[in-house]
Order: C-alpha cells, then sequence, then structure tokens
C-alpha cells in the first residue's frame, strides 16, 4: 500500500499547494475598481455589521465580492471559452462563434414587448398628427450576416419582424427601409465583428435611405475625410462571449470635408462642446462611446445649417454613428434616450418647436425595450 | 452557501481544514458544530434557530426514552411525540401553502398563504433527526448523552443541505470515535472533485441545453428536440444531485465519516424496481425502515402489501414537493413496482438485456416530464409533443444543431452514466505495474486537480456578469 499512500499525499498537498497560492494572490493582489471587460463596477469589501449579518446582506456581498475580485477574473472566463469552443459548442452567453471571426449575438422570437412598442408609437402618433415621424428600424449583424453563423445555428429571422414592424405601425409614420441597402453592402465594413453596433460606414448607407425618405439632400461618402482611428476595438460582444483570441474592430471615423460647425450641449455639463465626437474613449475598451459621448439622457446638437427644422431623435445608441451625418442637414438636433430620459416627451416637443420626429432603433433593442411606454 | 461556490472552495472550506485539523480531538466536534453553524447561516440567518431547535427536541427525547426504557407506553408515546414535532415543523414550512390553496380551491375560500422561503435543508434535518430517536427507541442506536455531539450530527454541513439522509445509527460509533486519516482525506478529496465536476461542469451545461429547449414555445418543438430536452433534464437532475452527495460523502470522508452511497448508476437500471435501488438510496432506505416495514411491509395479505407501497409511493412524491405533479410522479412509480412485483419483472427477464434497458429508460424519462412540468396540462402538452401527436415536425435544424453543439458533452454523460470509468480504473492498475507509479502519483492526482482548475474557472464565468446593455 506505499505507493496508494504517495499518491494521496501527492494529491492532498497539490490540494493545499493550489487552494493556498489562490489565496495569496487573492489577498496580495489589490482590490480593483472597475472591470473593463464587464464593464460595471466591482464589488468592493462590505461592511461588517450585526445589521448586515443578520438580514443576510452582508453575506450576498461578500460572496459577490470574493467572486469579482477573484484572481485573473478575465482569464478563468477565457479558459471557460475556450473549452466551450473545444467541446464543439457554436454559442457562450448567447453569442454565436461564427465564421470569419464574427461574433454574432442569438435573437429569439420576439414577445409581447415588441407589438406593445408597435402600439405606443401609433397612439404617439395620433397625439401628434401635425408632425412628421419617422422609424428607422435597423437589422442586427446576426440577419446581415447569416452566412457565417454556425452550421444550423437558426436564430430567429429579424426580417420577419421588420416587416411585421412595417406592416403594423400607423401608416403616417414613415417607415426607412435598410435591410436591403446593407444586405446589399454586406461585404463592406458595415458591422463590427465583436460589438452588437453597426460601423459608421454602415450607419451612412442607412442614413442615405432616411434621405431619401425625408426628402434631404445627404451628402457623399467623398464629402468626408476617412480615417481609421483605432485598430484595437474589441466591443461588447467580445466581452460576453469571452473568446480572447479573436483579432480586433477597427474604428472608421468620417469627418466633414466641407465646412461646418457643431454646437454640442448635455444636459448633464455646462459647458457645451464644438465637436460630436470624445477621443477619451479610445483610451478605454468601450471606445464606440466616442460617438456623442456614449448614453446620455438629453443631447442637443446646434449648427450652422441653413434650414428651420428642429429634429427630434428617439433612439438607442444605433443612432450614434448615424448622427455624424444628420448633423449636416438640420439646424437643431435634439437626442432623447428614454432609458434615462424621465420628464413629459410631449412637454419637450411643444417647449422646443420640435417638428420632425426620427425613431432610430435596432431590432434586437426595439423587441427588448420597455423604455418606450415614457412617450405617454 | 453552496458547495459550488468559490466563497465555499477557497475560504469556508480551506478554515474550516486548517482549524479542524490542527484542533485537538476533543474539540472537532465543537469545531464542525460551529463550521456547520455558519455555513448554514450563511444564507439564512433566522432558520438557524429551526435547526436548533429540532436538536434540541431530539435531544431531550432521546433522554427521555432511555429514561422509560422499562415502559414502552412511554417511550412509545416520547417517540411519537418527536415524529408529530418533526412532521409539524416540516409540515408547517413547507406544505401549508400547498394545503392552504387546495383548501381554497375545493371550498372556494379566500385564505391567505404565508408565503414563507423554505428553510434551507428542513426535509433532510427533519428525516434525520426522526431517524435518531427511532433508532434510539428501537435499540438500533445508543442514545447520545452530549448534547454538542448530537447537535454535530444534525447540522452537519457536508450533508445538511441536500442529503444524502443520513441515519444517525450509521455514524454513531463515528460520532464520538472516529479517525481521519491521509488515505480518507485523499479518497474524501477525490470523491469530492469528482461531485464538483458532476455538477459545475456536467450537470450545470446540460441544464442549460434543457433551458433553452424548455422555452421554446411547445407548437414549434420537434419530436427529436422534445426528446432531447428531456434527457437533457434527466442528465441534469441525475449529476446534480449525485454530484452534490458525492461531494457530501466525500467530505464526510474527509472528517472521519463514512456516509453510506447515495446513488448506485441509476440510469444502467434494467426495471424501475431496480431503478429505486440505485437512485436517492438514502430516501427510499429511509421509508423503506420507518414507513413501509412499520405498517407491515410485505409481510401481510396482497391487498394490504399494495396499500403499503402505495402510501410509500405517495410519500415519496410529497416528499419531493409541494405539489401535485410530485404525489403523481411518487404515485407513477409506485404503479409500476406493483405491475413489476406482480408479474412483470417475471415477464421482462425472459427478454432481452437491451430490451429491459430500454423499456426502463423510457419509464423514467416519461417520470422525469412528470416531475419537472408542475402544471398538469404543460406535462400533458409536452408528452403529447413527444408522442407525435401533435403534427409538431419530427426532426428540425434546431434539434441538429442542439445534438452536434452538445455531442461531445453527452458522450461524457452517457460514459459517465454507467460504471465503465471505475471499472478501466480498477483494471488499468492490475495491468500497468511499472507505470503504475506514475499513474498513482502523477496522472491521477494530476487529473483532479485539473477537473477543480476546470470547475473554478466555470464557476467564476456563472459570476461573470457584463452591465453591457445601460452603458453601451
Amino acid at each position: 500500500m506505499k505507493s496508494k499512500q504517495s499518491g494521496n499525499k501527492i494529491l492532498i498537498f497539490g490540494f493545499i499547494l493550489f487552494i493556498t497560492l489562490i489565496n495569496i494572490f487573492n489577498i496580495v493582489i489589490p482590490d480593483k475598481e472597475f472591470s473593463e471587460s464587464e464593464n460595471r463596477l466591482l464589488e468592493q469589501m462590505p461592511k461588517l455589521s450585526f445589521k448586515n449579518l443578520s438580514n443576510g446582506r452582508f453575506t450576498k456581498r461578500f460572496e459577490k465580492y470574493i467572486s469579482d475580485q477573484f484572481v485573473n477574473r478575465d482569464g478563468w472566463v477565457g479558459l471557460k471559452s475556450d473549452i466551450e469552443r473545444l467541446r464543439l459548442q457554436k454559442e457562450n452567453k448567447g453569442i454565436f462563434f461564427g465564421k470569419d471571426e464574427f461574433l454574432l449575438e442569438n435573437y429569439e422570437k420576439p414577445n409581447d414587448v415588441l407589438n406593445n412598442n408597435i402600439t405606443t408609437l401609433n397612439k404617439f402618433k395620433d397625439k401628434l398628427s401635425n408632425i412628421d415621424m419617422f422609424f428607422l428600424l435597423a437589422p442586427n449583424s446576426v440577419n446581415i450576416y447569416n452566412d457565417k453563423l454556425p452550421l444550423f445555428a437558426n436564430p430567429y429571422n429579424q426580417v420577419k419582424v421588420i416587416e411585421h414592424v412595417e406592416n403594423n405601425l400607423n401608416e403616417n409614420i414613415n417607415f426607412v427601409s435598410v435591410y436591403e441597402t446593407l444586405k446589399k453592402h454586406k461585404d463592406e465594413y458595415i458591422y463590427f465583428r465583436t460589438d452588437h453596433h453597426w460601423t459608421m460606414r454602415g450607419a451612412y448607407y442607412a442614413y442615405l435611405q432616411y434621405a431619401k425618405k425625408a426628402k434631404i439632400k445627404p451628402y457623399t461618402l467623398d464629402d468626408f475625410n476617412d480615417d481609421i482611428i483605432s485598430d484595437s476595438f474589441y466591443g461588447t460582444y467580445y466581452s460576453k462571449a469571452s473568446n480572447y483570441r479573436l483579432k480586433p474592430d477597427e474604428l472608421e471615423l468620417f469627418t466633414p470635408k466641407f465646412n461646418v460647425n457643431y454646437e454640442v450641449c448635455f444636459s448633464d455639463k455646462d459647458d457645451c462642446i464644438d465637436t460630436l465626437y470624445n477621443f477619451d474613449h479610445l483610451e478605454k475598451k468601450d471606445k464606440y462611446a466616442l460617438f456623442l459621448d456614449g448614453n446620455k439622457p438629453l443631447v442637443t446638437i446646434s449648427t450652422d445649417v441653413n434650414n428651420n427644422d428642429k429634429l427630434l431623435i428617439l433612439k438607442d445608441s444605433y443612432a450614434h454613428s448615424l448622427i455624424p451625418f444628420l448633423a449636416n442637414n438640420y439646424r437643431e438636433i435634439h437626442i432623447l434616450d428614454l432609458r434615462y430620459f424621465n420628464l413629459s416627451v410631449h412637454d419637450y416637443i411643444k417647449d422646443n418647436d420640435i417638428n420632425k420626429i426620427l425613431f432610430l432603433y435596432n431590432v434586437s433593442t426595439f423587441s427588448k425595450d420597455t423604455n418606450l411606454t415614457k412617450l405617454k | 452557501m453552496l458547495f459550488s461556490s468559490l466563497v465555499f472552495l477557497y475560504i469556508f472550506l480551506p478554515i474550516t481544514l486548517f482549524i479542524y485539523f490542527i484542533g485537538p480531538k476533543k474539540y472537532k466536534n465543537i469545531i464542525l458544530l460551529i463550521a456547520s453553524l455558519i455555513f448554514y447561516s450563511w444564507g439564512e440567518p433566522i432558520y438557524i434557530l429551526l435547526m436548533i431547535f429540532s436538536s434540541i427536541v431530539d435531544y431531550s427525547h432521546g433522554m427521555l426514552i432511555e429514561k422509560y426504557r422499562d415502559n414502552d407506553r412511554k417511550a412509545k408515546l416520547i417517540v411519537l411525540s418527536s415524529i408529530i414535532i418533526n412532521l409539524s415543523l416540516l409540515g408547517f414550512f413547507k406544505y401549508a401553502d400547498f394545503l392552504i390553496l387546495n383548501i381554497n380551491n375545493i371550498f372556494n375560500s379566500n385564505l391567505n398563504t404565508f408565503n414563507l422561503p423554505l428553510p434551507i435543508g428542513i426535509s433532510f434535518y427533519t428525516f434525520q433527526t426522526m431517524s435518531y430517536t427511532i433508532d434510539v427507541y428501537r435499540k438500533e442506536a445508543p442514545v447520545q448523552r452530549n448534547f454538542f455531539s448530537l447537535a454535530t450530527y444534525v447540522t452537519l454541513f457536508p450533508q445538511l443541505i441536500a442529503g444524502p439522509i443520513v441515519r444517525y445509527q450509521t455514524i454513531a460509533e463515528e460520532i464520538n470515535f472516529r479517525k481521519e486519516t491521509i488515505d480518507k482525506f485523499a479518497d474524501g478529496l477525490r470523491r469530492f472533485i469528482i461531485g464538483l465536476g458532476k455538477k459545475v461542469l456536467l450537470a450545470n451545461n446540460i441544464g442549460l441545453l434543457w433551458s433553452t429547449i424548455k422555452h421554446a414555445q411547445l407548437n414549434e418543438l420537434s419530436v427529436l428536440t422534445a426528446w432531447l430536452g428531456i434527457i437533457a433534464f434527466a442528465f441534469q437532475i441525475y449529476f446534480d444531485f449525485s454530484g452534490y452527495s458525492d461531494m457530501a460523502i466525500g467530505l464526510g470522508k474527509i472528517f472521519g465519516f463514512t456516509f453510506l452511497e447515495n446513488f448506485n448508476y441509476p440510469y444502467i437500471s434494467q426495471s424501475i424496481t431496480e431503478f429505486w435501488r440505485r437512485w436517492h438510496i438514502s430516501l427510499g432506505t429511509w421509508f423503506k425502515d420507518y414507513v413501509y416495514i412499520p405498517i407491515g411491509g410485505n409481510r401481510v395479505s396482497k391487498f394490504k402489501m399494495y396499500r403499503n407501497i402505495f402510501v410509500v409511493w405517495l410519500l415519496t412524491g410529497l416528499w419531493h414537493g409541494a405539489s401535485w405533479n410530485f404525489v403523481l410522479w411518487g404515485l407513477y412509480f409506485g404503479t409500476i413496482l406493483v405491475i413489476e412485483k406482480t408479474f412483470l419483472l417475471k415477464f421482462l427477464n425472459r427478454l432481452p438485456r437491451a430490451i429491459r434497458h430500454i423499456y426502463a429508460l423510457i419509464l423514467i424519462i416519461f417520470g422525469w416530464v412528470l416531475f419537472e412540468f408542475d402544471n398538469l396540462t404543460n406535462v400533458i402538452s409536452y408528452l403529447k409533443v413527444m408522442l407525435g401527436f401533435n403534427n409538431n415536425k419530427f426532426i428540425d435544424t434546431e434539434f441538429i444543431y442542439y445534438l452536434y453543439t452538445n455531442i461531445i458533452l453527452i458522450i461524457i454523460l452517457i460514459i459517465a452514466s454507467t460504471p465503465i470509468i471505475s471499472y478501466t480504473n480498477n483494471k488499468t492498475f492490475y495491468k500497468l505495474k511499472n507505470k503504475e507509479i506514475l499513474y498513482r502519483n502523477v496522472l491521477i492526482p494530476l487529473l483532479y486537480l485539473i477537473i477543480l482548475f476546470i470547475s473554478t474557472a466555470y464557476l467564476v464565468d456563472s459570476t461573470f456578469n457584463p452591465f453591457l446593455y445601460f452603458r453601451f
């Protein structure tokens, strides 16, 4: 039985060594405040008090603290993702591992929220019969690049959703159809591989469709400088799928060659700035936030464009890379994010003499967003 | 607290092990008791009082039974008192709302339910404490005069939350006289790691597949997907439950306790009779020894024997949950068992093994449909899809996708459901000879540490919570 004993001793020794090392690392390495990959604040050591112990809050927070501050958290998450792919799994946490290093978010059949949103929009239009309204519904990459899906993967067809929305939307709301044009240009870099957004180039093609419907004269790509301002963008899909072996996205930026002046004001700041971009975000992980500095409750853009239109945009973040094109066609653009804006939209429209409204959403968000009810 | 959590693996367990193995022998039970109380109150500070109350009740009852050994009538009343108190505790916290809902349904009344959260482990520790008083009365175990020793048994954290149901007589000796050794520690550790892997790597992942299929609309499910789904659930519940039992048995062994096996490869069964000798063995044994045999067992008329079987299975079903589908599940198996006992087993034994095995698996799988859906309508709808009654497609792209993306996992699950691995493990020892040392001293420990390592990765990932929507 001697050799059995030594094998047992080695196992126990290895176990103790492993646990001890992990604990040493956890104790010695200082706690992190923010996780770039998860884009959230990390739990810190909770306060120990009798009250917190008896109501269970301390233990819950402590568990979260231990896991949030676990040594090399992102490394473990990446390992799990690797093993999932090794066992032939083609998705992780809802993101498909597509061909050509494309990450594609699974899209499921929408539930009642979609129809509720359509109803809300129709009621909204009924109350504002004299204002031109446009609705631009952008498909997601999982739909445009369905040829890159893993074999037999079967997300719900977003074209059905787009058609359903178009057929059920009040006919006085101008539906801007962008699916065909995006499909036509799919071999260009119009969607990010590692993020849930379209690129500025993709937004441009949608802008052209909007321009047709809104009867404005769109600028062409030649009117803009075309620069790659980052070649190391890892987006939301990258974080979720946790496959750390993919090549990053590039950020292509279009800036006007022609003369135009912008004044961009944010509701949560006093000073206004003269640019549509905040390039500080290029130093961080979420580089897409450089467009209009990310999600804000209310942004107003005033330009020296020669018309009298005041456009209100109700949107999700797909709009952020399209607005830099629109800003050259309107004197005033008001951008409301219903997730954060809690005042009356009707009052805002009245107080600011809004005469055109554009709803800009991507299919995935529009199928789940419950904030549109704030439009009442 | 759960075994399969970072807090348990990296904080609670190492500290408890350290203090336990450093502490002097006479304090080891107290150390375990305190650790168990912390373990239990970690999630629910209030309900710990219930458990302490249950320990006090049964300690005092045990002492009283010993005192009134000569007065059998009194002793019996004391046992009865213990049973009533424990069952009342269990009945109130677990079944009161179920009772109220049924009263409301029958009498059209509008009584409010209590909506109390279920105290963790109450189905296990009440059964364990009852087993103590009954075993003391029956002289199958000596009375425990040390309250802390009894409390250690009641609260012992390895088996507290999800079993196995450890009867007092099993560890009566070890509570006061046990020896921790390196071999036991290593055996227990290996068992624990296997259980951890079963839960975190196997059960949780196949559970994801079931979760996806369960949430699909029934009219869009193909027949094969429906089968795949419930088979995924069958694997999930087996590896989850048996994995937890493995962790419990392993931890017990580390501390010097020998718990009885709770699962014995149930999915290789060739009859339902065999299945229930391999599944959740501790519960079956408990009901046999404390209900079936006392009410007559099979030593009575045939009619009474069938009655006894149905009583036991009704209770078995009910034990699993306060809902009618669990009762039906119990009665479902009770009926099959009676049929097998009367004539079916004899008939089955004439058929080839493969047929018997398929027969058992199909009945087990249908049983899981009954178990998993708490609404009888949903049970029937799902069964209809499985049997092709609803014009659902037989096969679709979803099925192929689910199958091939989980095929490696499924193959591992199938292999792990059979004794093949331990069989080959034992065989290899006798073949390798020289390489045996490399195998035992390097490969095997490394393999277990790898399972621990990968399980940690999956545990960290399960807490990975990107705040994507609102910030982006």
